[in-house]
């Protein structure tokens, strides 16, 4: 068993959803994107593509910023999820330079986003994360265990993002990386990514 | 899933409930479960029951948690101490209470219409689809005309809905996502941004793209759906009728490869036409007579089989000389030739060429399909057009051009083709009802069985002396006028004679300041109101001409029946399912926030025209006994919601019902959606009822001393130039034009926190867009500060974006950004104030749609950096 | 605008930006960690010279630096409270082995030192005690000496930082700190003999000329090698956000002033002299980890690389 993502650069249209989506999930501070939509430019006028491409942590097989963390605040479950326990974080940020996908971020954000102070969803949701400490996505676990797919699989519009079993070849996940070329980012580092793209 | 109650805001003893209810961020409305804990909403998604969204929402739509908890929302009425009214004076808000609050503004409204019930002017925001009801319901019980949808209704409404109204009975087009193997996009970005049915859109799009679907975008920015195109077509600002008309020539002259039989059955293409322009008609029945090729003679159009009908050819009717209107339309489209195109449009010849080749050649005329066991034809292309290309001062012929395309091949409203959203509907299998069916009208022409205002596109009433402030009784292919609002509205007023002056607004929700055009205009024709009510969520910047401010409950807050209806407008088009979604509260209201449409029925009684309203709902709603209003009776808001779902769904599918379910929704039959080979109307390629009009209105305005270009009132399209198409000051060298943006809405949502903090990470969100070699050419650099300066004078200043995806003369700004009220603090100061580089007056409007020219020529100049 | 909204308004526009510096490591509450690194790599040095050169001084100046270098690392964590949870991790993170490096080098410290500085201690300087005292820092001086470039190399995001010259070029650093700090030790205490100090300052040199050398060719690598980040890591050093940090406080204060003092034509080479070399020299040693780490540039996420504007 080993949890990935699919993402498909060619339904995707770049429309914040997921980025949004993981937001609402998970409350995250200002400044805080657990999954992101990079925009990027191609070519030459008047030849140009204009890509949209989401990211999100690779939960990678080799993960170094579990590797580089001395307390094993990050870890790798069975399941092949990388996580933060955020009571054992003790902000070396190590991490956040080991991790190749610049995809973790350190809480010492505002906590809230209007200059009165803190809305009532904040104080739901965003003042449960520890301050002084890192986070990042995890994959929404506890959506996963209850049987449902990440906030951001779940929201997207364009139905881009596809989540399962990668050790499982009949998995949609599988399916798609075999047929349509999926591929990782920085491979070249042998990080071993859990997200494929599907080329656009 | 638990279920929501009325009952529930008395707190169970745990609370946790996912609630279907629909978005309100934009007016595309997707439906959505709210999930509240412990009375706080912590969670908004996709409703999957619903075929609005499918369970799914783009970023607007997750965020609105933000929207909703924003602290410096309204929570009481408030009363303005300082008389003096402008862009920059304080208003000096006093809170009164409700009861203060709505014995002045009944007052006011009796006296108003005790004196001239005119004088009142109703305004809405586009963006609350269930005001619609409520507002032109109030206005027709109250006795005004005067309506008006803001910058929403002068930016597209005009153009777009108003033709695709005419050409498909609905108030949009798209592709048919699910059989279209060749779209091709003019200014147009449905399935890849907001709009109508946005996020059920982006789904099928993105399925049509993934099966091979080939998209072209014609674009002068490369951006949402141009980025993701088989061919982005970059061309200058406002020239897409160039194209269309040069692919039309292509594609009747060179080609010949046009669906005749589709023509001869389906428009008004073989009708015949005298040298006057006008259809040649039968002298007993009026009606318009077309040649009977197999009596070789002139016969009424219903009395001839259609493929008897000639199509070409020169004809005597009598001593008329006369020829089918598909000759004239031939002839015409001779000199648009693909050179022409190229020196117009900057799109290469053979380019122009290429494109109206395959699209003929993609469209197989006159082949069919099977769907569902219904053979139908099969034109798997579709030309369709949006805000972009008709946001010009040549409005009509940009959009009827590019729909031309369509109608050529027979590629309307049928498998693969331009599908109009739902123009037909057979209505719930139980109860048959809502439904509609366009029909045939005046001279065979089609007339939609559904629509959004007063009068039906077509056919048009007979221009008049106005008497309505917008003019549009003489104008009377528009539909929301910029004359309420623009410079020369008091000598238009004059000039045509308009007997009152506009005194009292309600506006709702709209931010007329920002979203129509240059605000100093707006600002100066709202300070001549005597009384302003506005419900607003926040303070906005039109907020401080009003007299009076009433804090709305937002869509979490809100009961609305119909928060979806009509399906001409923002249900999915194509096959799939039919739904009805409801709104309704998942939070009580905050302070004193009150429901518009509650508010409004309280004014009705406190005025005494309950009995009118109570009337105008059993026609707007078109209840039926026993559901149907009577007399002055004091109906609740929820009753009349609840009346009008058992109305249409039957008497144990009441508000209770929905409000467990959500959502209603039945399979849609392929007769449905691919409805015109099974209803007899037409549709016009030759606008004979244009010229006419034309005619009358000339008429009326030339001796009062307005000149009308009748150039514009020509039955068939013509390229005619924007403003800044005809200006060669020098220095003035960009084209300025503004870009719907996906994580915006009109001026609503940089306000928002979570989308002005992904529009702060785009890379275009707040920025004007220039192209790399034309900034480096002047010595700009990425990021640098520019002020942007119209030809007469209106600067701008914002932040450069450069990029290599826009036409080397386009300057493109995203959205309606730009706030300066410090109501909106999060807003304040982000992005660019496009429209206040508008002018708005009758030179810079349609002179047939009063749509507004959104295009400016401009001249860039560096900045200081910004403070 | 209050410092956490500045940092906040900076975050926003470093993530517009395809090559984004990182800033958690050396800005705001990340100098102390450049400190603390500073001050750990000179003690271990100073460790070394003061057992090489039985220099009492010397070894008491190192623990005072490890004891500082410790405080800052605590005041650079954001959970500081929780800073023993960093012994977990030895089997695989560098920052985990240098940790409890620094931790064996402290109590080893503790348990070597007093019995030298006073005759009347618990316990004698050749006790058990001692022994396992001198044994336990020995092992965190090894451990402190090795393990900081390593940490660099392990960090995959920054493509700058991942030359396998980088852990050389930091025990290069400890030693020229160690020996820096020595000569200081011995301004203020006295040296023991002339021929020590001589000793003392030839290795000063050699090992500024290996630094100067490693570091160079760690440019060089950067530059010649094909990572757009790396590249522009240098460029930030050399011509950017750092470069008055580089040529000011690395090249000037830290390399051409105590060359300059070392000639002896600014003045004769006395005590107070070579403390100022030493000064100088750690100073120097402090800018160029300080611009190393703040030059550190991300790698850039996207399918091509992304073209330098």
């Amino acid at each position: 068993m080993r949890w990935g993502m699919v993402i498909d650069l060619k339904r995707c249209i770049g429309c914040y959803g997921c980025q949004l989506a993981c937001k609402a999930e998970h409350g995250t501070p200002p400044g805080v994107y657990y999954a992101r939509v990079l925009k990027q430019e191609d070519g030459e006028y008047p030849t140009v593509r204009q890509l949209s491409l989401p990211v999100l942590c690779n939960h990678c097989e080799d993960p170094p910023c579990v590797a580089a963390c001395p307390t094993g605040a990050s870890f790798k479950w069975e399941d092949g999820i990388v996580e933060i326990d955020q009571d054992l974080c003790v902000g070396c940020r190590s991490c956040m330079m080991a991790c190749p996908y610049t995809n973790r971020y350190f809480n010492e954000q505002p906590q809230h986003y209007f200059p009165q102070g803190a809305t009532p969803f904040e104080q739901a949701r965003t003042e449960r994360h520890q301050q002084n400490v890192v986070m990042k996505c995890n994959f929404c676990r506890d959506r996963v265990r209850a049987g449902k797919p990440p906030a951001c699989v779940a929201n997207c519009p364009t139905v881009a993002r596809v989540f399962g079993d990668l050790d499982d070849p009949t998995s949609e996940v599988s399916r798609l990386i075999k047929e349509r070329a999926g591929f990782t980012l920085h491979p070249e580092l042998g990080t071993g990514p859990s997200v494929y793209y599907l080329p656009q | 899933m638990n279920v929501f109650s009325p009952r529930q805001f008395q707190t169970p003893a745990r609370d946790d409930v996912w609630v279907p209810s629909s978005c309100s961020i934009c007016y595309g409305t997707c439906s959505i479960l709210a999930h509240r804990v412990d009375g706080v909403v912590v969670k908004i998604e996709g409703n999957p029951d619903s075929a609005v969204g499918k369970g799914r929402l783009c970023g607007k739509g997750v965020s609105g948690i933000m929207t909703h908890y924003d602290p410096n929302r309204l929570r009481y009425p408030m009363r303005r101490t300082n008389p003096k009214k402008g862009l920059y004076q304080d208003p000096g808000w006093k809170r009164i209470s409700w009861e203060e609050a709505l014995d002045e503004i009944a007052e006011v409204l009796r006296k108003v219409r005790a004196d001239d019930p005119r004088k009142l002017v109703v305004q809405r925001t586009t963006t609350v689809t269930a005001s619609r009801v409520p507002f032109h319901a109030f206005a027709s019980a109250f006795g005004t005309p005067n309506f008006s949808v803001s910058g929403g209704g002068q930016h597209c409404g005009n153009g777009a809905h108003l033709i695709s109204g005419i050409m498909h009975a609905s108030w949009s087009v798209v592709p048919d996502f699910d059989y279209c193997n060749y779209a091709i996009f003019f200014g147009a970005s449905k399935g890849h941004s907001a709009g109508h049915a946005s996020c059920s859109n982006m789904g099928k799009a993105a399925d049509a793209r993934v099966r091979g679907m080939k998209m072209v975008v014609v674009d002068p920015l490369c951006n949402f759906a141009a980025a993701k195109a088989t061919e982005w077509v970059p061309l200058r600002v406002g020239t897409d009728a160039a194209l269309a008309l040069g692919m039309c020539n292509v594609i009747v002259n060179d080609l010949g490869s046009y669906d005749g039989p589709y023509l001869q059955a389906k428009t008004n293409a073989p009708y015949l036409i005298g040298e006057d322009k006008l259809y040649v008609r039968h002298a007993e029945s009026g009606k318009p007579l077309v040649w009977d090729l197999r009596l070789n003679g002139p016969r009424p159009y219903d009395a001839v089989a259609a493929a008897d009908m000639a199509l070409e050819g020169d004809f005597m009717v009598g001593e008329k000389p006369c020829r089918p209107a598909f000759q004239c339309l031939r002839e015409h489209l001779r000199k648009f030739t693909p050179e022409w195109a190229e020196r117009v449009s900057g799109i290469p010849a053979a380019t122009v060429r290429r494109l109206g080749t395959e699209f003929a050649t993609e469209a197989r005329v006159g082949s069919t399909i099977v769907v569902d066991g219904v053979t139908l034809p099969y034109r798997p292309v579709a030309a369709i057009a949006f805000r972009g290309a008709q946001g010009h001062r040549n409005s009509v012929y940009n959009f009827y051009a590019v729909d031309l395309l369509n109608q050529l091949v027979g590629a309307a409203d049928v498998v693969g083709g331009c599908l109009g959203f739902n123009p037909t509907s057979h209505g719930h299998p139980d109860t048959g009802r809502v439904s509609y069916v366009p029909s045939a009208g005046p001279d065979g022409l089609m007339v939609v069985g559904s629509w959004m205002g007063y009068h039906y596109p077509y056919p048009p009433p007979p221009p008049r002396l106005p008497k309505n402030l917008g003019l549009q009784d003489l104008f009377v292919i528009g539909m929301t006028s910029p004359f309420l609002d623009s410079v020369d509205s008091e000598e238009l007023w004059t000039k045509f004679e308009v007997p009152y002056r506009p005194e009292v607004m309600i506006n709702f929700g709209a931010n007329l300041v920002m979203s129509i055009a240059n605000k100093d205009a707006v600002a100066e024709s709202l300070s001549r109101y005597k009384f302003i009510v506005s419900f607003d969520l926040c303070l906005t910047e039109t907020s401080n001409f009003a007299d009076i401010l009433l804090p709305d409950c937002g869509y979490l807050q809100s009961l609305d029946s119909r928060s979806n209806f009509p399906f001409i407008f923002s249900l999915p088009g194509g096959l799939g399912e039919w739904c009805w979604p409801i709104r309704q509260p998942v939070l009580p209201a905050d302070g004193e926030q009150r429901q518009f449409a509650e508010v409004l029925l309280e004014l009705a009684d406190r005025v005494g025209f309950r009995a009118d309203l109570n009337a105008a709902y059993n026609a707007w709603l078109d209840l039926q006994p026993p559901y149907r209003l009577t007399g002055d009776e004091r109906y609740s808001y929820e009753n009349i919601c609840d009346r009008e779902l058992k109305n249409n769904f039957g008497a144990e599918r009441g508000l209770d019902w929905f409000k467990s379910n959500g959502v209603i929704k039945w399979k849609k039959k392929p007769q449905e959606v691919y409805w015109r080979p099974f209803v007899d109307v037409r549709v016009p390629v030759y606008w004979e009822f244009l010229k006419p009009i034309g005619d009358k209105i000339a008429a009326i305005a030339a001796p009062r001393g307005l000149n009308v270009p009748l150039e514009y009132y020509d039955p068939l399209p013509d390229f005619l130039p924007c403003r800044s198409h005809c200006c060669d000051k020098p220095g003035f060298d960009f084209y300025g034009f503004y870009y719907r943006d996906v994580v915006h809405t009109n001026s609503f949502t940089m306000e928002n926190p979570w989308l002005d903090e992904a529009a702060q990470l785009d890379p275009f969100s707040y920025a004007i867009a220039m192209n790399r070699a034309e900034a480096r050419k002047r010595g700009f650099s990425d990021g640098q500060m520019v002020w942007v300066e119209s030809e007469t004078g209106r600067k701008v200043k914002g932040r450069l974006k450069l990029t290599e995806g826009i036409h080397p003369e386009g300057l493109g700004f995203a959205a309606m950004c730009g706030h300066w009220t410090d109501g909106q603090p999060i807003a304040k100061g982000k992005g660019v104030f496009y429209n206040d580089l508008l002018e708005l007056d009758w030179e810079h409007a349609s002179p047939v749609n009063i749509n507004l020219d959104l295009c400016v020529k401009v001249r860039v100049m560096a900045a200081e950096s910004a403070s | 605008m209050s410092d956490v909204n500045a940092k906040y308004a900076r975050l926003i526009q470093d993530l517009r930006r395809d090559f984004r510096p990182q800033r958690e490591w050396g800005e705001g509450r990340g100098v102390f960690l450049v400190v603390g690194h500073f001050l750990v790599g000179i003690a271990a040095g100073a460790w070394l010279f003061g057992l090489l050169f039985a220099y009492p001084p010397g070894l008491i100046a190192a623990f005072l630096l490890a004891g500082a270098g410790g405080i800052a690392h605590l005041l650079f964590l954001g959970r500081p409270e929780r800073f023993w949870r960093m012994a977990r991790q030895v089997k695989t993170a560098w920052v985990a082995r240098g940790f409890v490096g620094l931790t064996l080098f402290l109590a080893g410290a503790v348990l070597y030192l007093p019995p030298l500085v006073s005759s009347a201690w618990l316990w004698t300087d050749h006790s058990a005690i001692a022994w396992i005292g001198w044994l336990m820092a020995a092992a965190g001086m090894v451990v402190m000496i090795g393990y900081m470039g390593f940490v660099y190399t392990a960090s995959k995001g920054i493509p700058f930082w991942n030359s396998t010259l980088h852990p050389v070029l930091y025990m290069a650093y400890a030693l020229r700190g160690g020996a820096a700090a020595l000569l200081v030790a011995m301004a203020v205490r006295g040296a023991p003999s002339q021929e020590m100090l001589g000793r003392l300052t030839t290795i000063w040199i050699a090992v500024t000329a290996v630094v100067m050398v490693l570091f160079v060719l760690e440019i060089q690598g950067a530059l010649s090698g094909g990572n757009a980040a790396a590249r522009r890591s240098v460029r930030e050093m050399l011509a950017g956000r750092v470069a008055v940090y580089f040529y000011g406080g690395t090249l000037v204060l830290g390399l051409l002033v105590p060359l300059a003092l070392v000639s002896g034509r600014i003045a004769p080479l006395s005590l107070e002299v070579l403390a100022a070399i030493g000064l100088f020299s750690a100073l120097g040693d402090f800018f160029m980890k300080y611009t190393t780490i703040r030059a550190g540039i991300y790698l850039p996420l996207g399918l091509h690389q992304a073209r330098v504007r």
